[in-house]
């Protein structure tokens, strides 16, 4: 019988699978090509800001799915690598890439740091040490502002704020939105490329648990820092890209508060998924301005979140993206069932 | 070839080990004892979960306190768990392959070893399976490929044939005889199940109270007195 079952086989269809990639592609390729083209200014802005934010909850989501690990420091490192994204574009007029780049290393040297308790730490413990990083990240920010073309290490002006510049490739907003995506599929790349690899056994190792790392060889502690710097620099990223769509940021913006609710919209989006985090910034910023649309009060949104929350918490785990691939797989199932009926 | 000298591990003030002292050369070692006898103690101390209070190890002549923790597995000390430890959202062969990403190749392909230590262990067909999806007996045997995937010097296997049906014992029992043949590994067998160690264990160790209370050919060591008084005497006195 244990014969039996060991020859038992579950052969992995290469064609469908690529077949899934492709339309993904297309589907991509499609939103950059159209979106930017039907949108008003208005909701150009918003999707430009819900693409930044989408990279912000791939950070929390990377640390969270692949290491089991809370980090409530994230929505800060956003902070920093708009900071120094915004410093070294004033300062020196250097290309947004370059801008953009170098707010996301510091912002990973910084999520290196936040990282360190997790060495010792996990869960809530863990959760409240990187809550308290955002709130040191929140009380400098609010303190000295967001550098905005004035002179001296802090870049603060006196006269009138001076907006950051925009990529070569893409001045317009239109274009800038393009742009974002195109950020966005990349840092989906990165996080792909690790998780699919080395990385990514490893760190399913220590999630198991760290008796079953240790016992593989795993160097624990190399991969829970790298995992953090990866995310800071995430977080980074999509702070300077925060920053080059509105130009400027806003030195209050940054509370710790923000950091739980990006957290708490990764997990409804579904932090599993890789649809999620796109979910979580379209939730974080698209559906406010839908509300607004609707002259009805932006801020009602954080009750639904909070309801949203609770539902995921109590009855899907695997949040908004599990439910739609669950619908899709019964749709499929229909469908086929239909097809197959019809022979 | 596994020397223990005056190995002594203190649990506060208990002591898992007390001054244990023995040599292994054998190809598979049994190693029994009474429940907190410090079976398991030992081979947490092997794999360095557990610091030693006192003594040394050597493998192969070479001693243990200088192999940094998560190096001993590439210097070839391998090991299953009691609990299995497969990692459910890994394939059976991303499980493999996440040891083999820390161990030397010598230069061969990954997927190569990988596939030869499912290969082995009786579960290739089974490599894209999920480690959700696998069953209790498919888990250790994805444990033991992971254990002899590469080139281990030394697998151990904590009760390895707990809760197995008589088939999966029979094909456990063939697998673990075929270790050394296959990889050149030295095994050290913990497990309840006298039948497993007298088929599988060429030399037994005893252990009680933390030290050495016989030690020699299984079929032996299994009769001496002893042994009957501190491993069976429970069962003698119960019935």
């Amino acid at each position: 019988m244990a014969e039996q079952a060991l020859a038992y086989s579950l052969p992995v269809d290469t064609r469908t699978v690529r077949l899934k990639w492709m339309v993904a592609a297309l589907v991509a390729l499609a939103a950059i090509a159209v979106l930017p083209e039907v949108l008003s200014n208005y909701w150009l802005r918003t999707f430009i800001s819900a693409t930044a934010l989408a990279i912000g909850s791939l950070s929390v989501s990377l640390l969270f799915a692949q290491l089991g690990m809370v980090s409530l420091a994230q929505y800060g490192l956003l902070g920093v690598g708009g900071w120094f994204a915004l410093r070294i574009s004033h300062g020196f007029g250097v290309p947004f890439e370059l801008a953009l780049l170098t707010g996301g290393i510091v912002a990973a040297a910084f999520g290196l740091v936040v990282g360190l308790p997790a060495l010792r730490m996990r869960g809530l413990y863990l959760a409240i040490i990187t809550l308290m990083m955002a709130g040191a990240i929140q009380v400098l920010i609010s303190a000295f502002g967001f550098p905005d073309g004035g002179a001296g290490f802090l870049g603060k002006s006196t006269a009138a704020r001076i907006m950051m510049a925009r990529p070569h490739l893409a001045p317009t907003d239109e274009a800038y939105f393009r742009y974002a995506m195109v950020v966005l599929a990349l840092c989906y790349g990165v996080v792909f490329l690790h998780v699919r690899g080395r990385p990514g056994r490893a760190w399913a190792m220590i999630r198991r648990s760290e008796v079953c790392a240790l016992a593989g060889g795993v160097h624990i502690v190399a991969y829970k820092v790298w995992a953090f710097t990866l995310s800071g620099f995430l977080a980074g990223i999509a702070g300077g890209l925060l920053a080059g769509g509105v130009g400027q940021l806003d030195g209050s913006a940054f509370p710790a508060s923000q950091s739980i609710l990006l957290f708490a919209l990764t997990i409804v989006g579904g932090a599993y998924s890789w649809m999620g985090p796109i979910i979580a910034g379209l939730m974080l910023r698209a559906f406010p301005a839908l509300l607004n649309d609707f002259h009805v009060d932006g801020n009602i949104a954080t009750i639904v979140f909070g309801a949203g929350l609770l539902h995921s918490l109590m009855t899907a785990p695997q949040g908004m993206a599990g439910q739609i691939q669950d619908v899709a797989a019964a749709l499929r199932k229909r469908f086929a069932g239909k097809s197959g009926a019809g022979r | 070839m596994i020397e223990i000298q005056g190995l002594t591990v203190m649990f506060g003030g208990v002591r898992g080990l007390n001054a244990l002292t023995a040599t292994l050369p054998e190809r598979v070692t049994g190693l029994v004892g009474p429940n907190g006898a410090g079976k398991t103690t030992l081979i947490n101390v092997l794999s360095g979960f557990v610091r030693p209070t006192k003594g040394t190890v050597t493998i192969d002549g070479e001693d243990l306190d200088g192999i940094a923790l998560h190096r001993r597995c590439a210097f070839g000390i391998r090991r299953t768990f009691q609990n299995e430890q497969v990692v459910e959202n890994l394939t059976a062969a991303g499980n493999v392959t996440a040891v083999i990403d820390n161990v030397p190749t010598d230069g061969r392909p990954k997927r190569e070893l990988v596939e030869a230590a499912l290969g082995f262990v009786g579960m290739a067909s089974k490599a894209n399976v999920m480690g959700a999806d696998l069953n209790a007996y498919e888990r250790r045997l994805v444990e033991i490929a992971r254990a002899t995937v590469g080139r281990p010097r030394l697998v151990m296997m904590d009760e390895p044939g707990a809760g197995l049906s008589q088939e999966e014992s029979k094909h456990l029992r063939s697998v673990i005889t075929s270790i050394h043949d296959y990889c050149g590994a030295q095994v050290l067998l913990v497990d309840h199940d006298v039948d497993l160690i007298s088929a599988n264990c060429g030399a037994t160790l005893v252990l009680d109270f933390g030290s050495q209370i016989a030690y020699g050919p299984t079929a032996v060591v299994l009769i001496d007195p002893r042994v009957r008084a501190a491993y069976l005497g429970i069962v003698e006195e119960e019935a």
